[in-house]
């Protein structure tokens, strides 16, 4: 059967080129900033770099699982920073060691995120709401909480070992990165060599034919929106530990850098289809940009313009994906 | 009889190599009322959609008035007076019906501003028209029933000057008493000098209400027989057409069959309306269908025992004992596998690998602690290819790119890969060509007779169910009308039943 | 406490809906403030309310808004508290522009408006033909504080960047002003300047870029201490220990950082005492003192070591 076997490899070389056109992508800004801009291969930026995107790579891995089955999660941002207070209000409780403390903070703020994400999805899920206006309220939620917590006000003063583990480097590789990446490297082992990731994928492409196979749908919708709970109950962990305060106010926005960082990654809005090596190389595709044009000298609006163009593009080659692929 | 407004002669269309049009000629009289009647896809809406522009036919000519007619789109058909009240409404609901008898034509004061008064005063004109004195033009579509959105669209099709009204399937949702006023509408329509085209399943209606009917079968017309001089049973013997009733195959008439798989008794579900419900029962090694026309209830049946379609009453015995399945996952585990009629929408997840749709219902077997046990997938998909001939280019190629045949193929895997007992199958060669077809057939027919399977199979092609079961039973408005035994069967028997008519009564005529 | 304080809010929230005013002879004072998810407005809140307690002779209802930018819900506030006939309205503008009318309405209605923390916009008085005068700290000579701390430390040359707030916002237009007043007065040279929009991470990120860009920094003005919090961690992180910080608001989280030397100065404008000051301000003119006049200015102060 030629035919089929023409459109094989085509299909397969398509989807490799895929990722590759990322890659490329980013391969092509980090060639150009470095011929323009004196310090940007120098090993404090890359230092800088890896740090400066750690944040929006952990939201992102959450985010991707949620955009893979076809939902949004707009509440992310509010709620690292929900995460971040109770946490916050944990590690300055008195009478307890520093270890105690840390490990009770850590325990807090990734419940909170969890419960956060578990809501959302059961919520969205078992009412089949569209999941944008559902996690619109958990972003109110939370923030509202938040500041309702702590009265508005920063929490700082935290136990040594914890504000030192925020500026830890290794091989002057940001260890709170290689948190992020080992988390990368987790979200790729379940989105690509489990049966859930499997099943992930087969609901964002066609939900109906995985619930007639037998799937309780319901329970793997939930899933994803607790990891992205989950995700942003880390990043809240790793948030306080680089700037040693938890701020009620942290983290707004976050949730649309995340969401660029995937789309630019290649995952379709749509759902099913899309990869965690993506979503890494987007959001270095996003922090490279912010940092190589502050280097560049441009100015502030500037940087913001050419940041949405950026999107924008993003998402029109996947249109054209999209069109491809079918 | 008045003069001839519409002449078809030799109409062919080709979608492909499948002759949906075969040479379709036929002549509409000005003012009668003629019926087109034929089963599911013997080219009924096809000719409907060229007539009004849809698309264009291959071969053959059509003229209008005595000039040669060939609309490019439908508003050409409708400017020369041709005018489709389509089966779909194509009603706005959230605007009122003032707005949608005008939407084509809104009239318009200086700078494009809309002219209410005249908008209403035409749609008042419009409605009066055809007697609807008792619906208010501002009201909201959204809040009336399906017979008064029908009649709007018809107040709709007719404000603008029109020479000929085709109606399909205008009664299919009607209850009787709308259908009353829908046929003294088109009595009055007729009167004003209207031809009206009435596309039915019904031939109470046609011989109620219509001057004359035109039989389809196969994308050809058979014969245009004038009402006065025909019967149901000779129009019921025009669609059937004698020769295909020898097709049976003598030697498979008294098989064996193992044990009682399937008791159903009384099963009503939700959009059933009757109480009563349906009954049937199935032996493991049997193939029952179930034929029916379109909208009689077959799908729905299948849905409702795979737990799918909400069940309200009735019983379900499996093994001889009682179950109600609530979700796809516990029929499943009980052994049921059903082959869905919507390949690209229920069936498969098309954009996924071969591999993955196969082992998409049995995700135990290439589960290892969680993880993919790809090499698994891979020999399970090769065996079931090999079983099913599936032709493939490679298994994670991703579905979309294999034929019609082979992707219902890759569905028929992804159940047997299930390993179930009991397999429902909804329209299972729709889309395929006929070499595949032969193939899925005789697949199906080893299931049950080397496997022992029990099949209930849903089709609207009445030779697929005569080759591939052993008993039909024929539905018609959610009700069984009758159970034939293969040595019953005909094509014109399944077709009588479908209608809602007795084949046993009508032997002298 | 602060569910008390939740539910006094929704209980003021529901009378100001229904324009109930009760009949009480103490004069009411209406206080609008900007977002209370800032911590600075937070503390103004709770200056004002221990305010009302203590003095005792006036009833106090305040109103917050969602956000920094939310100033629909200001000029709902000012019309809510004229149709429930206040005797003074208190309000720290949110849009130096959008509120000049309202205002007026007030005014116009017999309502003593004082204007506070940020001044209305000069043109748009003037075009409005509305006189009101403004109680509140000078932004600009703050910030023109915090930035002469760090020149006289760096002396004349000084390499310095200055991490603005959310562009376009008044006090963050005030206090860069007041930066840049600073370093041409001492000729320091400035190398950079880039919003962070209040944040504490995001000005980590532009800080420790700019640092990378520019490594020869000898001092960062920050337009508020969230922002000089996320340098000072930017420092940490790149080992630098020979850059001054200054910042603005005296935050609770910048006391130890001032204490121990990771930051040179903050600046505090008594934001708890502001509220209270302008409703000291407002009373005395309802009791038939002299309206105000032109710009009084609110005590600020350097906070050093």
């Amino acid at each position: 059967m030629t035919a089929t076997t023409k459109t094989s490899h085509k299909y397969s070389a398509k989807s490799i080129l895929e990722s590759f056109g990322i890659g490329i992508a980013l391969l092509l800004l980090i060639v150009f900033f470095s011929v323009t801009t004196e310090h940007f291969l120098s090993s404090n930026n890359i230092t800088n770099i890896l740090s400066q995107v750690t944040i929006n790579l952990i939201l992102a891995i959450g985010m991707t699982f949620v955009i893979l089955i076809g939902g949004i999660d707009l509440s992310v941002g509010s709620v690292m920073a929900f995460a971040a207070v109770v946490a916050g209000k944990a590690i300055s409780m008195e009478g307890f060691g520093p270890a105690e403390l840390i490990t009770v903070a850590i325990i807090a703020g990734l419940a909170a995120g969890f419960v956060c994400g578990l809501l959302n999805g059961v919520i969205s899920a078992y009412w089949a709401l569209p999941s944008f206006i559902v996690t619109l309220g958990m972003l109110n939620i939370a923030r509202g909480a938040a500041l309702h917590i702590t009265d508005a006000r920063t929490i700082y003063s935290f136990p040594y070992a914890f504000e030192e583990f925020g500026s830890l480097l290794f091989y002057g590789i940001p260890v709170v990165f290689l948190v992020a990446l080992a988390l990368v490297f987790i979200a790729w082992v379940v989105l690509t060599r489990t049966v859930f990731g499997r099943i992930l994928y087969a609901i964002g492409n066609n939900e109906e034919a995985v619930r007639l196979a037998g799937h309780r749908v319901f329970r793997y919708k939930v899933a994803a929106y607790t990891i992205c709970g989950l995700t942003a109950g880390i990043a809240a962990i790793v948030y306080m530990a680089r700037l040693n305060i938890s701020s009620p106010i942290a983290g707004i926005g976050f949730e649309l850098n995340a969401i660029a960082g995937v789309i630019i990654g290649g995952t379709s809005l749509s759902g099913g289809r899309g990869s965690i090596i993506g979503t890494l190389l987007g959001v270095f595709i996003i922090g490279v940009l912010a940092n190589g044009l502050i280097l560049l000298g441009l100015s502030d609006f500037m940087r913001q313009m050419i940041t949405g163009v950026v999107i924008i593009v993003a998402v029109i080659l996947d249109h054209y994906r999209a069109k491809y692929a079918s | 009889m008045a003069t001839t407004i519409l002449e078809c002669a030799g109409l062919k269309k080709y979608f492909g190599g499948v002759k949906a049009l075969d040479g379709v000629s036929f002549n509409l009289a000005k003012g009668e009322v003629h019926a087109l009647v034929g089963e599911n896809g013997a080219g009924k809406s096809t000719l409907i959609k060229t007539l009004s522009g849809a698309f264009a036919w291959d071969e053959g000519t059509v003229s209008l008035k005595g000039k040669p007619y060939s609309p490019t789109d439908p508003r050409e058909a409708k400017d020369k007076g041709l005018q489709v009240v389509h089966q779909e409404f194509n009603l706005l609901e959230h605007l009122s019906v003032a707005e949608n008898i005008c939407i084509e034509a809104m009239p318009r004061r200086a700078f494009g501003f809309l002219d209410r008064a005249e908008m209403a005063r035409r749609a008042r004109a419009a409605l009066d028209a055809i007697g609807l004195t008792d619906v208010d033009v501002s009201t909201r579509v959204e809040t009336l029933g399906i017979a008064h959105r029908q009649l709007i669209e018809i107040a709709r099709a007719l404000q603008s000057k029109s020479d000929i009204l085709i109606l399909d399937e205008p009664t299919a949702t009607l209850t009787d008493r709308e259908k009353e006023r829908l046929f003294a509408i088109v009595e009055s329509i007729q009167e004003q000098g209207v031809t009206v085209v009435f596309v039915t399943h019904h031939l109470d209606e046609v011989f109620r209400i219509c001057n004359r009917v035109t039989v389809f079968r196969n994308g050809k017309t058979i014969i245009t027989e004038n009402i006065a001089e025909s019967s149901p049973e000779r129009v019921v013997q025009h669609m059937i057409g004698a020769s295909l009733d020898s097709s049976v195959d003598e030697s498979r008439n008294h098989p064996t069959f193992g044990e009682l798989a399937l008791r159903v008794e009384n099963l009503v579900h939700v959009q059933n309306p009757h109480g009563e419900g349906v009954s049937f029962e199935l032996r493991y090694g049997e193939t029952l269908g179930i034929a029916g026309l379109v909208g009689a209830g077959r799908t729905e049946i299948l849905r409702s025992l795979f737990g799918v379609n909400e069940i309200v009453s009735g019983d379900i015995q499996l093994d001889g004992k009682s179950v109600r399945f609530r979700d796809p996952s516990e029929s499943i585990a009980a052994g049921i596998g059903f082959v869905t009629e919507d390949r690209k929408d229920e069936g498969l997840v098309i954009d996924m690998s071969i591999a993955a749709n196969v082992s998409l219902a049995s995700m135990k077997k290439v589960n290892r602690a969680g993880f993919m046990d790809f090499s698994a997938e891979q020999r399970n998909t090769q065996q079931r290819a090999g079983q099913l001939k599936l032709k493939y280019g490679h298994f994670n190629d991703a579905a979309s790119s294999l034929s019609g045949g082979n992707q219902q193929k890759v569905v028929l895997a992804k159940w047997l890969e299930s390993g179930p007992k009991i397999l429902l199958l909804d329209e299972p060669t729709r889309g395929v060509d006929v070499g595949a077809k032969a193939e899925i057939y005789s697949i199906i027919r080893s299931l049950a007779v080397e496997q022992g399977m029990a099949i209930l199979v849903v089709s609207s092609e009445t030779p697929e169910l005569m080759t591939l079961c052993d008993r039909i039973a024929v539905l018609a408005n959610h009700r069984i009308t009758g159970i034939l035994d293969r040595p019953d069967f005909s094509e014109s028997a399944i077709l009588q039943y479908a209608y809602g008519q007795d084949p046993n009564a009508r032997q002298q005529a | 406490m602060k569910i008390q304080h939740t539910i006094k809010y929704i209980a003021l929230g529901v009378a100001l809906g229904f324009g109930t005013a009760q009949a009480d002879d103490k004069p009411v004072v209406g206080l609008i403030m900007k977002s209370l998810a800032n911590e600075f407005f937070q503390n103004m809140l709770e200056g004002a309310e221990a305010h009302a307690e203590e003095r005792g002779d006036y009833e106090l209802k305040a109103v917050g808004m969602q956000n920094e930018t939310d100033f629909e819900s200001q000029i709902n506030a000012v019309e809510n508290f004229i149709t429930q006939g206040v005797d003074a309205i208190v309000v720290a503008p949110a849009d130096s522009r959008a509120m000049v009318r309202p205002l007026k309405k007030a005014a116009a209605a017999g309502i003593t408006v004082i204007n506070f923390d940020v001044a209305l916009d000069a043109d748009a008085k003037k075009q409005q033909d509305f006189e009101l005068a403004f109680v509140g700290p000078d932004n600009r000579g703050g910030a023109k504080m915090a930035g002469d701390a760090l020149a006289k430390a760096l002396g004349e040359g000084g390499k310095v960047v200055i991490v603005e707030g959310n562009p376009g916002a008044d006090n963050a237009t005030e206090r860069r002003l007041g930066f840049e007043d600073s370093i041409a007065e001492y000729k320091l040279e400035l190398l950079d300047s880039r919003t962070a929009h209040w944040e504490t991470e995001e000005a980590n990120s532009v800080f420790s870029t700019m640092l990378t860009a520019h490594p020869e920094i000898q001092g960062v003005m920050a337009a508020n201490d969230s922002m000089a919090v996320g340098v000072v961690k930017a420092l940490e992180a790149a080992g630098r220990d020979d850059i001054l910080v200054v910042g603005f608001d005296n935050i609770n989280a910048v006391g130890p950082m001032i204490a121990d030397g990771r930051m040179l100065a903050t600046v505090d404008q008594f934001g708890t005492a502001m509220a209270a000051n302008a409703i000291d301000q407002a009373l005395e003119v309802v009791a038939g003192g002299a309206p105000l006049e032109g710009w009084v200015k609110t005590p600020i102060e350097l906070v050093t070591q």
